[in-house]
Formats: C-alpha cells, structure tokens, sequence
C-alpha cells in the first residue's frame, strides 16, 4: 500500500460523513464526489466497503429504492449519531492536522 | 424496501449488460459474497446490486471493474464480507428449522415407501427404537452441515484465479460424498439398539411424513421462511 493510500484510510470515514452530511448520495455519486473533491486515486468501489461500515455503527442509513427508469437507488442519510462522530472527527483532525502540517513543512522555521 | 429476492432477480437481468471480462469480475465477486452464509441476505443482496449499478455506469463511460474495483477482486471480496452484518438470530431459526422438519417428513416418507415396497417381497421387522434414530438423525443433519460448508469452501478457493485445479477438487468432493454415505449407511450398523422401541410400519410412516410436509409448505408460505 502507498504512503498515500495508508494516509487516507483514516480518514475516509469522515470524508464520506461530511459529503453524506451536505446532501444524502448513492455509492456511484459518493464515488465522483470524493474524486472531485481532489481524492482521485481513491478507487471507485473504495466507497461501498466504508458505506458498509458506516451503515453498521449506525452513522448513517441507506434507503434503496426502486426506480422507474434505470438503477434503483439506495440513497444514504446522515444519523443523529453521524453528526456527532463527524463533528468528533473533524476536531481531533484539526488537532492533528495543525501541528503535523506545521512539523512537515519543514525548514521555514525560526531555528 | 425491496426484498432480497426481487434483488436476486434483477441482479440475474442486469448482469446480461456486462462485457464479458467485467462480468467475469464481478460474478466471482458476487459468489464469493453470496457463499458466506452467516451474512444478513438483505444487506449482501443490496450491496450486490449496487456495486453491480456502478459497475453498468462505470461501464458506459468506458471503465473496466478492475479500475472501479481495484486488480485484487478477493481482497476487496474480503473487505465487503468483513464489513457486512450478520444474518439475525430471528431469520436463522425458522429456516434451520423449516430444513430441518422438512428433512424429517421426507425421511419418514422414504421409510414409509421402503417397508411397504420391502413387506410385499418379504417380512419386515419395523421396530423403532428412538434413541437410535435421534443420534442417526443427528449424525446425519451434522454431516450435511459438513458436506455443505466443505463444497461452497471449495468453491470459494477456486475463485479468482485463472487456472482452478478442477481435477484436485473434484476428488476432494469424491471422497467427501463417500465418506458422508459410509458414515450414515455404516452407523446403525455400529450402534446396538438400545432403549425403548415401539412399532411403526409404513401406514404411520407415511401419514405422520405427509402431515409434517404439510406443515412445512404452509409454515414456509405464511411466514415467508424462503
């Protein structure tokens, strides 16, 4: 696995919550979404593995629906419990992410 | 919510719009997730169809499944059974249970059937002594579990992979189905009789084997068993 891949693994969760938390998605969507947002090498069917998971701690919950013309949806929401794991998540990220961001840019310290 | 079934089905019609190599891909996928059967069937069911969805669209925008699913389909196969739930308690008895009284009326229909079609030739002696028939009952429901759980892990190593050796499991099957019928023909001969006996001919057998069947079909259409 790539620097990178083991990176994000972390931190997939909360990425795919966020996206959820804007506007309920499908997997096919979450998928461009998390690409658009910058995540290319994020393979696409990353998502259903992470949506299995999320559904499982009950931080979200997907409703499938059949539809008239083409694929049947199964749309995912954002539960009470998500909000506060997303909100939890996204402090300690900062808290981390502050620090390290300043420890690995490196050099243009006053030292 | 659509059922599980209604997912099978539609799961069957759409797999017909994949390219050949995608298919390929992806019905090892679905075997592989399909044989564990510990899994809620709903949740396996969904998820099947939706990656089956992305994979059609992904498919129109010329991607392959190796490019949505990633060059290692039984590592990613791992992940989505790792993360999908277990079957309910609540949906796992009644269908144990439903194979196995469906099990027992058979048996009484085929003991029914043999000692009538056996006493026109010759006398038949059709004592039962229950203790018996439990501990053979209960070999042989064990050794079905066995069998089973052996052939869909069989079927599960040879996915995959490009060259299967067919040869190799088809022996390990072989032997496995001999020793499944020595073991359930061989045991009333090892086991003595013992405790009490009563008799039961043909005429009960056969009653007792309907009526139980019976029960079966209606329980399996009201409660929507399978």
């Amino acid at each position: 696995m790539s620097v990178r891949s083991q990176l994000l693994k972390g931190v997939l969760d909360g990425c795919v919550l966020a996206i959820i938390e804007k506007e309920p998605v499908y997997g096919y969507e979450l998928s461009k979404k998390l690409q658009d947002a910058g995540l290319e090498d994020v393979s696409e069917g990353t998502v259903y593995p992470v949506l299995l998971r999320l559904q499982k701690n009950g931080y979200i919950h997907g409703d499938m629906r059949p539809s008239e013309s083409g694929p049947n949806r199964k749309y995912y929401f954002l539960t009470e419990d998500g909000r506060e794991a997303l909100n939890e998540l996204s402090l300690e990220w900062e808290r981390i992410a502050i620090p390290v961001t300043s420890l690995l840019r490196r050099g243009d310290k006053n030292d | 919510m659509i059922s599980s079934k209604q997912l099978i089905s539609e799961n069957n019609e759409k797999r017909k719009l994949l390219t050949k190599e995608n298919e390929k891909y992806y019905d090892d996928l679905l075997l592989y997730i399909r044989l564990q059967m510990k899994l809620s069937e709903q949740q396996t069911e969904e998820v099947l169809m939706e990656m089956l969805d992305h994979l059609i669209e992904g498919q129109n925008e010329g991607k392959t499944a190796r490019e949505i699913f990633g060059d290692d389909p039984k590592k990613y196969a791992d992940e989505i059974v790792g993360e999908l739930p277990p079957a309910k308690v609540k949906k796992i008895v009644p269908f144990v249970s439903y194979l196995t009284f469906n099990l027992i009326s058979l048996l009484l229909l085929i003991n029914g059937v043999t000692i009538f079609v056996a006493s026109l030739f010759k006398k038949v002696d059709s004592t039962v002594f229950p203790f018996n028939s439990l501990i053979q009952f209960l070999v042989l429901l064990t050794s079905i579990g066995f069998e089973i759980e052996f052939i869909f892990y069989l079927i599960r190593k040879s996915l995959f992979r490009k060259h299967s050796s067919k040869i190799k499991d088809s022996v390990a099957v072989g032997i496995s189905v001999v020793l499944f019928f020595s073991l359930n023909i061989g045991l009333p001969h090892l086991i003595p009789n013992f405790g009490p006996s009563f008799q039961f001919g043909w005429i009960p057998s056969i009653i007792t084997g309907v009526i139980l069947w019976l029960i079966c079909f209606w329980a399996k259409k009201r409660f929507k068993i399978i």
